[in-house]
Order: structure tokens, then sequence, then C-alpha cells
């Protein structure tokens, strides 16, 4: 029993933390007041930059480059909607389709159908001393990300609820208005905000290609960025509720792995493609549930103009 | 006129900035060389080979290309609509994926379990595929409606839901086509002969009843939009729906209505899919032209038969994108011309704002005019 808790723990902690940055970075947007639909695509543009650089450099770095190329594809993101007040969710679902051909595109022209040659993946680090103690012992063996994404969301938890940085990130997605009359930038503030949240999706797609895998493979990262919308909503738009909830889907994607390899007798009762829905039906019951008491932002997707009220 | 002009020509100047841009890209990678050949290969296969007919090459060099770019315009077209028709009562309809999933599964279901005599069976077909899809999206419908669930989310949770259920469950598992004969199949049962969408023009082409069935549909649309009551009351509530309940528009039932016939059209665009070029749900349905319908509608400012012509020249495109792989470029390519091109259209005030400017700078003109962001992006 405890091998397979174990087995479990081990795989949901290997997959989670690319699922967690870009929650998180969703988050930080999101409570800013500009929609992240474009998560998918940065997630993407990371893994895919983060792959190609580690061929040339140590992966560290290179997965410091997936981030950079998550911001960059974010900087459109901020030009389009906070600059010149586009639309959001439009300007968002365009980068998706942008990354979704491009990536493909450069991939093939470049290295062919196959993604791209196999790098270095990140090194693992074993914890001395954790390794032999049953369940726990699975907290050992994972790659920097994996501690990062376990701690990330508390960092962030608290910047947002108590400090005056956060204050102001969460008023500006709340009544931007108010910040304005405090003399704070509206614009400013929303341009951090979006850029965080593009290294921390382009950070997730470099996890995946770095640490996952060990190559930019084509689908990547195959509608994970929407799952991290869910995610957020899930987690009612908090850095450790959206944590909570990456770190429960990614469970229950381990448990469906594992159902497949080790008893496929269970999946007849359930279908797998029910699991697969799962997620996606608790986002959508929650929010029926909490129907218009729902906890997204106020200003959510709103352009900041001076003149409105 | 000049108004209309000014409507359609950010969309136009996007699309050709897109191609500008992609021709760049391929010379950048490749040669500039390959590039125009790239090119030239797209139009070919889009619009048939024009040279070498009129070389004297047999008529089937234009009518197979046409063909297939018609039955590429014709899913562009319904997915398109689908988009636009949400957007005219003031929701972003991003589920048009899920809603053709679940038309094209209904579609198949039809097809290969019903008996029934052609002049019924298709129309059976189309009309399951319709109902599939508007319950789909009248699910994101009443959720907005009455649990204020706002329907970006709550359309791209169903997008995934349908994903899951029909592509990893139904169609591998319960409704599984049976293998005959040793041949392993993957998708369902394939549909009978009855409910396949008749060709048009026989071995010529795989041009089908879909091509037309689309055009039929996006007239209508634009009718029912432009001329009618409901469809006027319709797009009052997308302009503003306080003010449209006050005028007494019932606005619950314009906002389910015109969801629903945002899910019929996209369901009917799985329909095409299936009965005219699968002859099955296969095993996922390959292109995501439900979030291209997204691109095309925006492309296609929002009208109805913007997005038709929308469609139209991106079938063209796609279509003939197969032809490049012959020159090293990924057949996705003109996905990518469409991408950018909705990205510049979203930032169209950016680069109309530039033009004003240089416009504005040579002469001892006025200055150049504040942009107004009213007229941006198309109301969501």
């Amino acid at each position: 029993m405890s091998d397979v808790l174990h087995a479990l723990l081990f795989s949901t902690l290997d997959a989670a933390p690319a699922l967690v940055f870009a929650a998180l970075g969703a988050v930080l947007s999101e409570r800013a007041g500009v929609v992240a639909v474009g998560v998918e695509g940065m997630m993407r543009v990371g893994a895919f930059c983060a792959a190609v650089a580690a061929l040339a450099m140590p992966t560290p770095l290179a997965v410091g480059v997936g981030m950079l190329a998550g911001a960059a594809l974010a900087a459109v993101h901020g030009f389009l909607t906070i600059r010149w007040r586009s639309d959001q969710v439009v300007s968002g679902i365009a980068l998706n389709l942008v990354a979704l051909a491009g990536g493909t595109f450069l991939l093939e022209s470049l290295y062919g159908p196959n993604g791209t040659p196999p790098i270095q993946q990140l090194s693992r680090w074993e914890l001395p001393g954790l390794a032999s103690v049953p369940v726990l012992g699975a907290l050992s063996g994972h790659s920097a990300p994996t501690y990062l994404a376990l701690v990330l969301p508390f960092a962030f938890q608290f910047l947002l609820a108590r400090t005056p940085l956060g204050l102001r990130l969460r008023a500006v997605g709340d009544k931007p208005h108010a910040v304005a009359t405090l003399g704070l930038s509206v614009a400013g503030l929303r341009w951090g905000a979006v850029l965080g949240g593009g290294l921390l999706a382009g950070l997730g797609g470099a996890v995946l290609s770095t640490a996952v895998l060990d190559r930019f493979e084509q689908h990547t990262p195959a509608g994970l960025g929407f799952m991290a919308l869910a995610a957020m909503v899930f987690g009612r738009w908090t850095p450790v509720g959206a944590f909570l909830a990456a770190a429960f889907f990614a469970f229950g994607n381990a448990l469906r792995i594992g159902l497949v390899s080790s008893a496929p007798g269970l999946l007849e009762l359930v279908p797998q493609g029910v699991l697969l829905a799962l997620p996606y039906m608790l986002t959508l019951t929650l929010l029926t549930l909490q129907g218009q008491r729902s906890s997204a932002p106020a200003a959510l997707g709103t352009p900041y103009e001076q003149e409105s009220r | 006129m000049a108004e209309r002009l000014k409507a359609i020509l950010p969309s136009v100047l996007s699309v050709l900035l897109a191609l500008a841009v992609c021709w760049a890209l391929i010379a950048f990678t490749m040669t500039s060389g390959t590039a125009t050949d790239a090119y030239l290969q797209m139009l070919w296969g889009g619009i048939g080979n024009w040279p070498s007919f009129l070389d004297g090459a047999a008529a089937t060099v234009l009518t197979r290309p046409l063909g297939e770019s018609a039955m590429k315009a014709a899913l562009l077209t319904l997915t398109g609509l689908s988009v636009a028709v949400a957007f005219k009562v003031g929701l972003f309809n991003i589920g048009a994926q899920g809603q053709m999933i679940l038309g094209a599964l209904a579609a198949a279901v039809v097809g290969a379990q019903l008996s029934l005599p052609s002049a019924l069976h298709v129309p059976a077909a189309l009309l399951g595929a319709a109902l599939a899809g508007a319950a789909w999206a009248g699910l994101a419908a009443l959720l907005k409606l009455y649990r204020g669930v706002h329907e970006v989310i709550s359309t791209i949770m169903l997008n995934w839901v349908a994903v899951s259920l029909v592509d990893n469950w139904l169609v591998i598992g319960p409704l599984r086509g049976v293998a005959e004969a040793g041949q392993s199949i993957t998708g369902t049962a394939e549909i009978q002969a009855t409910a396949v969408l008749p060709r048009l023009l026989g071995d010529l082409s795989r041009l089908n009843l879909g091509f037309p069935l689309a055009l039929l549909l996006a007239l209508a649309v634009w009718a029912w939009l432009a001329r009618t009551r409901p469809g006027f009351e319709t797009r009052a509530v997308g302009l503003g729906a306080e003010a449209a309940r006050a005028a007494g528009v019932p606005v619950a039932r314009r906002t389910g209505v015109a969801m629903a016939l945002a899910g019929a059209l996209a369901g009917l665009a799985g329909a095409v899919l299936v009965l005219g070029t699968e002859g099955r749900y296969p095993g996922t349905l390959g292109a995501p032209y439900g979030f291209d319908g997204i691109a095309i509608a925006l492309i296609g400012n929002n009208h109805p038969l913007g997005a038709t012509v929308a469609a139209l020249f991106f079938g063209v495109l796609r279509a003939g994108g197969t032809r490049m792989q012959l020159l090293g470029v990924h057949k996705s390519f003109p996905e990518l011309i469409q991408g950018l091109a909705l990205l510049f259209v979203a930032g169209r005030m950016v680069w109309l704002a530039v033009l004003r400017r240089r416009q504005a700078s040579p002469g001892s003109g006025p200055a150049p005019a504040a942009v107004t962001p009213s007229t941006e992006a198309p109301r969501v």
C-alpha cells in the first residue's frame, strides 16, 4: 500500500509544477484585471524556447530563456491590451493560435516532426535522510522546479494578501480608478502583473520540456494551459487555492495513469474519458454553485480608461 | 459606402500584413525563392492550377483543389458564423470546438444507426447535429443567464469536457465501430450510404452539399440579424443589455436563442465534416475548426457575410497549404497566417494610429485625431 502511495505521490510531484506555475501566472495576471486566456500559448513558447536553448547552453539557463520567451509573448498581450486597450480575450486567443501554428512551423522547419533533439534534463535532487522514509520519501529525487512549486504559491499568497504591493495589485483588478486616485500607475501595475504572469507561464512550459520530458514535443502543452485556467477558477483566484487545485488535478492525472497500467478492470467501471473530464466538470460545478458571488476580480477584462467611471 | 469600406479595410490590411510577415518568415528560415514558390503552390493548391489548365491539362486540376477549398471553407464558414452570432448578442463563444464535437458525434450516430431513405436521412443527421450543438451551447447560456457564470470560462471548460468524454470515452468505448474482417478501424461505425452528403460534381471533385448549405446559412443568418425583428432585438441586446431591457426586449430569451443558434451552427460544421468527408466520427476531429471560427469571425468583422468571405479566403489557403509540403513547409502554415491576421486585427488600433501619425506629420494638417477605443475590438 505504501508503495502505491509512494509511486502516486512521486509522479504527482513530478507532473504538478508545470500546472502550478501556469496557474500562478494566470492568478497574478487576472488578479490585476487582465484576462489570461493566452497562458496556453505562453507555455508553448516557453517550452519551445527552453528546449532549443538547452541545445546550446546549460539546462538551468535554458529554463530562464523559456521564462523570458513566455514574458515576451505576455509583453505583446500587455502592449495590445494595456497600452491599446484591445479586447483581452481576443488578444489571448490570437496569441494561442500564433504560438500553436508558429511552434509547429518552426519545429518542422528546424528539426522535423519528431520534436527537438533530446537535451540534458534538469538534474534531480536526492534529499539525504528522506529517501528511506516510507511515503514521505517521495519528496526526494525531484528537480528544482518541484520544490519551487511547493514554496512559490505561499510566497505569492503572502505577497497578495499581506504586502502593500499585493494590495495595489488586487485593487487594480477590482477598482482601478481607486488606485489611480492614490496617484499610482494602473498601467504600470498591470504591466508588472502581466509580465510576471508571462514569466511564470513560460516557466511552466520550460519545465515540461526540461524536467517532465527531455525535448519539445509537437503538441506541448496539449491543453495544460487551459487546465491551469480551470485550476485558477477552482482555486477562486487565490495563489494557494490555485496551487491546491492544480495539485489535485495533477494527482487525479497520476491516479488515472496509474490505474490504466495497474488496474484496467477499474477503468471499465469509470471510463478514462470521464476521469479526464473531471477537473473541468468540477470547475463548472463550483462556478454554478457559486453563482453571482463568483470570486473573479471585479474589473477583470475591462480596459482601464481614466475618463470612464 | 465609404463607411463600409472603412469597416472592411483594417481586416484586409491585417490579412495582407500577415501574408507578408509569413512570407518573410519562410524567406528567413529558407530562401526567398522558396517562400515565393511556396506561396504559389498554396495558391494553385487552393484555386486550381490555372497555368497547367491553360496549357491543356484536364479540368480536374481545377475542380479538385477548388473542391477541397470549398470543403474547408464550408467548415470555417459554419464555425465562424457560430462565433459571430454569439458576438452579436454580446457573448464570446469560445466553445464552438466543443459544440462541433457534439454535433459531429450526433451526425455520426444518426448516420450510422438509423435506416431512412436518403431524402430523410441527411436532414435527420443534420438536425441531430444542430440539436446536439445547440444543447451544448445552451448549457453555457443557462449558466450565464441563471448563475452568472462568465461564458468565456464555461465554454472553455465545456470544450474540454466534450473532448474528454467524446474522444477519450464514447468514440473509443461504447460507440466504437465494429471492425469487419480483421480490419482495425478508429472512430465510430461508418455512416450509411443514405446519410452521405451528395457530391455535386461526381468524380471531378469532393465538393459536396455542405458548401452550398454553409453559404445558404450565412445568407439566412445575415437576413435574420439584419432584416427581422428578433434579429434586431438580438443585436440590441449585444449593444446594451440594460437599454434593450428598458425598451422591452426579452433579453434572456434573445440571449438563449442566439447562443443555441451559435451552437447549432457549430454542430452543423461537425455534421458537414462527418457526413461529407470523414464518413464516421474519426479518432479525433483533427484541425481545431472551432477555434479557427473565432479568427474567422473577428477577421470578418463579426458580420455574417464578412465571416463568409474570410472563410472562403482561408479555406483556399488551408486547402492549398497541403501543397506547400512539397517545398518542406509544414501544412499548418496557413494557420499561422490566420493566427497572425487575428493578432493584427486585435491590434489594429496600433498600426492605424501609426499610419495616421505618418499622414499627419508631413503637411501642416490638423493634429492626429485622438484614437477612439470604442471602435476598437468587436464588442464582447
